[in-house]
């Protein structure tokens, strides 16, 4: 496996294990306003804010070290990996933006913690579609060159 | 992919049968691009090809040829 591979996957595991804690925290407080009530959650979710961006500078200067560790042929697959980031960054921010306009049209203002939400949930998926699209990536690198 | 094809395989074996991750420290790639490269599924760029052809010690048209020129 290629350092950028090890890359991707290390960012996909901490994609999902932020996926699953973000949606069991969901399910146990049943409400997503939880977030907003519980101030221990609310200074979980700052520390993971935080901390994701970290952890994640600090793999890639781990795996990506030596300048032989990552090459040309990586650096076209991480152009064509953006590219997919990119657009998943921007269909979810869509998402958010038509729903939020969608159900809180009537009262004219929108609860503050959706802010977290909104930032927590791009976050996620650009780990998660950046490290799909580099697997991607390398896939069809080695299926068509 | 294409016209371009290589002789590293060749040339590998021809240089006391140099492993894969050797020649990729000499040529400053990884190795998953020497396999690449030796299954003809990349074409490098000018300077990574200079580069494998320095770490064989050899004129880069001994390790890349284009098959039009010869009439492939």
């Amino acid at each position: 496996m290629a350092p950028l591979q090890k890359r991707a996957l290390y960012s996909f595991i901490i994609g999902l294990v932020l996926t699953i804690a973000f949606t069991a925290v969901l399910i146990a407080q049943g409400n997503i306003t939880a977030f907003e009530r519980d101030p221990n959650l609310r200074l979980i979710m700052y520390a993971v804010l935080v901390g994701v961006p970290l952890v994640y500078l600090i793999l890639v200067n781990l795996t990506l070290r030596k300048p032989t560790q990552i090459d040309e042929r990586d650096r076209l697959i991480m152009e064509r990996s953006s590219r997919a980031q990119w657009l998943a960054v921007i269909f979810t921010l869509v998402a958010w933006t038509i729903a939020l306009n969608e159900i809180y049209r009537d009262q004219g203002q929108v609860p503050i913690v959706f802010l977290q939400l909104i930032f927590m949930s791009t976050l996620i998926i650009s780990t998660l579609a950046q490290s799909l699209g580099i697997f991607v990536s390398y896939w069809e690198m080695n299926r068509n060159g | 992919m294409g016209r371009i094809k290589n002789r590293i395989r060749r040339l590998r074996f021809d240089h006391n049968e140099m492993t894969q991750e050797e020649l990729a420290n000499k040529a400053g790639c990884t190795r998953q691009t020497i396999i690449a490269l030796e299954q003809n599924k990349y074409v490098p760029s000018i300077e990574l090809a200079f580069r494998v052809a320095r770490a064989f010690g050899v004129p880069l048209e001994e390790v890349f040829q284009d098959e039009d020129s010869h009439g492939g």
